[in-house]
């Protein structure tokens, strides 16, 4: 396989830098009076929530390049944002339980936001199972495109859907009464962890979903040259 | 509001959370890692038999073997170049 | 099948895309749908049973005295709904595809989305016509009188929503290795704002609640349906091109 270019290898050490700098800046951060320690893990289910989110919205605009240039390039862009996106929002689904044990007493609630959470995550398990179904390259990517706009537009409107009744999922920024079932409002130095854990989980975002690229790639020659030796 | 409640002791959520956060992320790396790695090794395969090779008809092989073909044994140098440039 | 085909072909061979050839494709299409269902009936008496298996499932699922019945039948007709729609979205595609009609209508010079609007006709047909023997059913089994208009309209446009998507992507389902099994799986999570939607409106309508609150879930199935018709419309022609 051709090497990594050197500024990838910059940015797996970067993004590996950013997730202990984020780590060190969370677990030293104040610890809030009402929960405690938990509370420290919302950094990560924020970081992982936001930079999962804005990849399905990518996943949901490359579906519109490729089905408008079809151009296979898209398609690849399209799978690797989803996968990233898949794990890190899981990793905020399972934060999420783990906050809400302690805060709520309760491992799950249907909330407004982890209900779609839910639901969302079940839609693109769907689209690797669709495209898991289809073996012509330019179908499966016809395909996948066209699920992962479906899709796409479906979670918000599930989430704002769900909103008809009544949420406890707190609500953090802007919130000015600590009291509020699970919310709490943050310090400065809360601020600052919060901003960089954001920030860290870009980066690494960035570095893995490259690394996935290169991945996608790499199969497609394995398997054009498959094709080619196989006649 | 009891300010003299005390802050009650979730660390072990919180470690829980911290782990599996890592935990989860290194399983992925390590996926992407074994998938590439196991491509690289289909590729050689697969590059070696597209070689003009008298040796290889010796020796056996797992993959299914195609009959020489006057066509077909193209070096492997020309696929590197093209693909390097593809680099990302 | 083949010769439906060649009839919806020789109705708009000799015409360019006007409007009379396209709505005359959409009827040809659904015309087709309509007279092979009911000359066999297997979509259709496949759905009913389907359906009226489900309330008896429910029935020994759910604690159903009078009480809980109110707070629960939006819920048990709009899941058996949807269960019983996946199996005639199911059919639907599949006998297209198989008995080679799908092609037969490709080749028809008509726009690809005449062929989307007269299978989401058809399909909606069939869901409409297995929900009106099922609400007099339901209606007698649990003596509750099902025969409101608000609810006709919930259930017109929640079915509306279910099957705009439903058939993209059981056009798309059907050409996969796993067929049938993948259409719920691909279907269910994209349809649930239907779902939540309809059956928050119903249920208002069968308690009584005020007008007021069910516009809003109707507002949201009537935003849903002309959204996802609209994207279905527009991609159908990827999904079904060769």
């Amino acid at each position: 396989m051709q090497a990594k270019p050197l500024t990838l290898r910059v940015l797996d050490i970067v993004a590996i830098l950013a997730l202990g700098i984020a780590t060190y800046m969370a677990l030293n951060a104040p610890t809030e009076r009402v929960m405690g320690e938990v509370q420290k893990v919302f950094y990560f289910h924020i970081g992982t929530a936001w930079t999962a989110l804005i990849g399905f919205i990518l996943a949901a605009v490359f579906s519109v390049v490729y089905l408008v240039t079809k151009d296979l390039k898209w398609d690849r862009l399209q799978l690797a944002s989803i996968e990233v996106s898949l794990v890190f929002f899981l990793i905020t689904i399972v934060l999420g339980s783990i906050w809400a044990r302690p805060a709520w007493n309760t491992w799950w609630t249907w909330d407004p936001r982890l209900t779609t959470a839910a639901v969302t995550e079940l839609i693109y398990i769907a689209y690797f199972m669709l495209r898991q179904g289809i073996d012509d390259p330019d179908r499966r990517a016809r395909f996948g495109a066209v699920y992962a706009l479906i899709g796409g537009l479906s979670a918000p409107i599930t989430f704002f859907a769900i909103r008809l009744f009544r949420t406890i999922h707190p609500v953090v920024i802007g919130g000015t009464n600590p009291d509020a079932d699970g919310g709490f409002s943050m310090t400065a130095d809360m601020r600052t962890a919060f901003f960089f854990a954001l920030f860290a989980f870009t980066i690494i975002f960035i570095d893995l979903f490259w690394n996935r690229i290169r991945l996608g790639d790499l199969q497609d020659k394995v398997e054009q040259l498959k094709l080619r030796v196989t006649n | 509001m009891f300010f003299q409640e005390p802050t009650p002791d979730t660390s072990g959520y919180m470690i829980a959370g911290y782990a599996i956060t890592f935990l989860v992320m290194a399983l992925y790396v390590a996926s992407i890692y074994l998938r590439s790695r196991n491509l690289n090794k289909d590729m050689s395969i697969l590059r070696e038999m597209d070689e003009p090779a008298p040796v290889q008809a010796k020796a056996p092989s797992p993959v299914k073997k195609m009959p020489a073909k006057p066509g077909s044994n193209k070096p492997a140098k020309p696929v590197t170049k093209r693909s390097r440039k593809k680099q990302p | 099948m083949v010769n439906k085909a060649t009839e919806i072909r020789s109705v708009t061979s000799d015409r360019t895309l006007s409007q009379g050839s396209f709505l005359k494709a959409v009827g040809a299409v659904v015309w087709k749908d309509l007279r092979a269902e009911f000359r066999s009936r297997e979509l259709f008496s496949a759905m009913l049973v389907f359906s009226l298996l489900i309330i008896l499932i429910f029935n020994f699922a759910l604690e159903l005295d009078v009480k809980t019945r109110q707070s629960v039948t939006a819920g048990v007709l709009w899941s058996t709904f949807a269960f019983a729609g996946t199996l005639g979205l199911n059919r639907s595609m599949a006998i297209e595809k198989d008995r080679g009609c799908l092609d037969g209508l490709l080749l028809a010079p008509v726009d690809r989305s005449a062929i989307y609007f007269g299978k989401v006709i058809s399909n909606l047909v069939f869901m409409l016509i297995v929900e009106a023997i099922v609400l007099p059913v339901y209606s007698v089994l649990y003596t509750v009188n099902l025969f409101q208009p608000g609810l006709l309209i919930v259930i017109l446009l929640g079915s509306i929503g279910y099957v705009s998507v439903g058939t993209l992507l059981a056009a798309m389902s059907v050409q996969t290795r796993t067929r049938d099994i993948l259409l719920p799986i691909l279907l269910f999570p994209v349809v649930i704002p239907v779902l939540l939607a309809a059956v928050k409106a119903s249920s208002g309508f069968l308690t009584g609640a005020e007008l007021a609150d069910i516009m809003l879930p109707i507002n949201l199935l009537i935003a849903y349906d002309i959204i996802f018709t609209a994207v279905a419309l527009m991609v159908f022609d990827s999904v079904v091109e060769e």
